[in-house]
């Protein structure tokens, strides 16, 4: 689990060579929920497919940071990694990844996960 | 093709219709779209809508080079995508050169990067591919990345890359498997040469190249790889651009030689040797006149060979069921319900008989088959006046006829063609060509002037082309045109 743009990467980096999936959501508050409702309904089913990734892969949980932060459209993650919404559920290097509602539909979470 | 819908309607007369062995009334899935391109993706997503079991399978057999690439077809991967893409790199190139003229200034000389192009190409690509993928499953259309061949009625065989076979049935299955870059069947062809397959995936900067052919495809790639700087040779067999307006034809070839495109005409390759190995390496080329004895040889980096494209349909199992094929062509005859002769197969696309080989026509066919299929439509698709550009470094779009089967078709007494040239304002400041760019229309005299022809050599041909699609699709006349006021100051108004 990371916060921000820069942790994103040094870590996404230190994991070089492994395939890495990685799930961008908006902050959470001091009582665990976050500014983003598609984010609240997304993670759970997000989570209940970690079982499918593959061996040797890494999940890194990303929180964005709060909701201006993320309008600004010349944020870090817009501008380098093309994030386009939160959530979005990708796999790092490759063009595939889902976002916003795809990312509550379970098969495709797992077509994600477990295809080429 | 009623009474063969007739036919179909009733299950028990379609196994008499097939007559061989036996096949099961309840079938795997309502329907199996054998290839996942431009059309078969239509179709497949089009047949979920109506709630029915659909099965898409694609398969790329890798080049002789080892190229390959994901679902969606020829258009996405190889084609109409990524040669755009190129094209407007090619333009960007000369907008570059203009901007100086503009006002904009910079010193450094201006490069390209093959390979930085390469990459966001194909990073774009994937993109549509992963699209796709996603698309079929959330529509809960079955894609398997596997072979598709007919083994008995009904039945397919599906074999994945690691050999594993599957059985399966359905009530219906369309062929859309489009068709491959064809070799010239000479030495050194398969083993050095490329094709638009391997093109725009080149993992490194194809330099000096040869372009063998000359279709659309062979001057499109010559045309842009031209753009990008490289050294670019096209050898002709005979004609450009066979079937499409010979004037307009001519003009292309012309503005290309005099924006650096070297022309070799009345030649055809005889053999390809490699020189020196290397990414590219040196490959040399021996051709032969079509008119006489004369031979000529020449050393190029890339040999890309664009001289026309076979239907997959040799190795699918045709025969197994009955459907019948030209033999010579490879392509498949139907009727005007995209039918073959086998009642619950059909076809669509790049190897149908006589049909255009364009990706919207692909599309527009699998989707109004499957309403008729599935939703009781009678609406056929309708060939007649379908727009295309050519997207040579000048561009190229028309609708209709051209000019040659006008006169064939009517009579020349009976057509007038009305042309014109025309200078871009935008070419003016940076001094380009001023007697290039040219528009004809050809009209029916006996039929109120009816507009049946249209052609523009320009730029954004493709944009300027679509409006006047529609228009000749309503039955635009000469006067109607006259009586529609021009848009200032843009090409279109020509």
């Amino acid at each position: 689990q990371v916060r921000g743009y820069s942790e994103f990467v040094r870590t996404a980096q230190s994991y070089h060579g492994r395939p890495i999936f990685a799930l961008f959501c908006g902050d959470k508050d001091a009582e665990g929920k976050s500014w983003c409702p598609d984010c609240v309904t997304a993670e759970p089913i997000v989570r209940k497919e970690l079982h499918n990734l593959p061996d040797e892969s890494v999940f890194i949980y990303c929180l964005v940071g709060d909701r201006a932060y993320w309008k600004d459209p010349n944020n870090e993650f817009r501008r380098n990694l093309k994030l386009t919404g939160v959530p979005t559920l990708l796999k790092y290097g490759t063009p595939q990844k889902l976002v916003e509602e795809e990312c509550f539909k379970a098969e495709l979470v797992r077509m994600l996960f477990t295809e080429d | 093709s009623v009474q063969a819908h007739k036919e179909e309607d009733n299950p028990q007369k379609t196994m008499e219709v097939n007559g061989l062995t036996p096949v099961p009334h309840s079938y795997d899935y309502d329907l199996i779209v054998i290839g996942g391109g431009s059309g078969g993706l239509a179709a497949a997503k089009e047949a979920a809508k109506y709630e029915k079991k659909v099965m898409v399978l694609d398969f790329v057999t890798p080049t002789p080079q080892g190229s390959s690439w994901g679902l969606g077809g020829t258009c996405v991967n190889v084609g109409c995508i990524p040669k755009k893409l190129m094209h407007q790199a090619a333009l960007l190139g000369q907008a570059l050169q203009d901007s100086r003229k503009f006002g904009w200034q910079f010193t450094e000389e201006v490069k390209h990067s093959w390979m930085t192009m390469t990459e966001s190409v194909q990073n774009y690509i994937g993109s549509l591919n992963w699209g796709y993928r996603v698309a079929l499953r959330d529509k809960k259309v079955t894609y398997e990345n596997a072979y598709g061949e007919f083994v008995g009625p009904h039945t397919i065989k599906a074999t994945n890359k690691k050999g594993v076979e599957k059985l399966y049935t359905a009530e219906r299955f369309i062929i859309a498997t489009g068709e491959r870059p064809r070799y010239l069947g000479i030495p050194g062809d398969k083993e050095y040469c490329l094709s638009s397959d391997d093109l725009f995936s080149l993992p490194y900067c194809p330099g000096k190249t040869l372009v063998v052919g000359a279709s659309y495809v062979a001057l499109e790639c010559a045309g842009f790889l031209a753009g990008l700087g490289l050294d670019v040779t096209v050898m002709v067999r005979s004609i450009l651009l066979r079937g499409f307006d010979q004037d307009m034809a001519n003009r292309i070839g012309e503005y290309m030689e005099e924006h650096g495109v070297n022309f070799i005409r009345g030649f055809v390759p005889i053999k390809v040797e490699q020189v020196e190995e290397g990414t590219p390496g040196v490959l040399k080329v021996t051709a032969k006149s079509t008119t006489g004895d004369q031979m000529i040889e020449g050393e190029y980096n890339t040999v890309l060979l664009a001289i026309g494209r076979d239907p997959c349909t040799r190795k699918i199992g045709l025969d197994k069921v009955g459907v019948n094929i030209n033999e010579k062509t490879g392509k498949i005859p139907v009727n005007d319900e995209e039918q073959t002769n086998v009642p619950y197969i059909y076809a669509i696309g790049d190897i149908l008989q006589d049909k255009l080989e364009l990706t919207p026509v692909a599309i527009q066919a699998g989707r109004l088959l499957v309403h008729r299929l599935y939703a009781g439509a009678t609406t056929k698709c309708d060939y007649v006046n379908v727009p295309t550009t050519v997207f040579t470094p000048l561009e190229y779009g028309a609708c209709g006829y051209s000019e040659e089967t006008a006169v064939e078709k009517f009579g020349e007494a009976n057509i007038e063609v009305y042309h014109s040239h025309f200078w871009p304002l935008e070419w003016t400041v940076p001094s380009r060509d001023n007697n290039k760019c040219y528009a004809k229309i050809i009209c029916n005299i006996q039929d109120n002037e009816r507009v049946i022809g249209f052609h523009v050599l320009g730029p954004n041909a493709g944009e300027v082309t679509q409006g006047f699609a529609a228009a000749i699709k309503c039955g635009l006349t000469k006067e109607q045109l006259d009586n529609t006021v021009g848009i200032h100051p843009v090409c279109a108004e020509v």
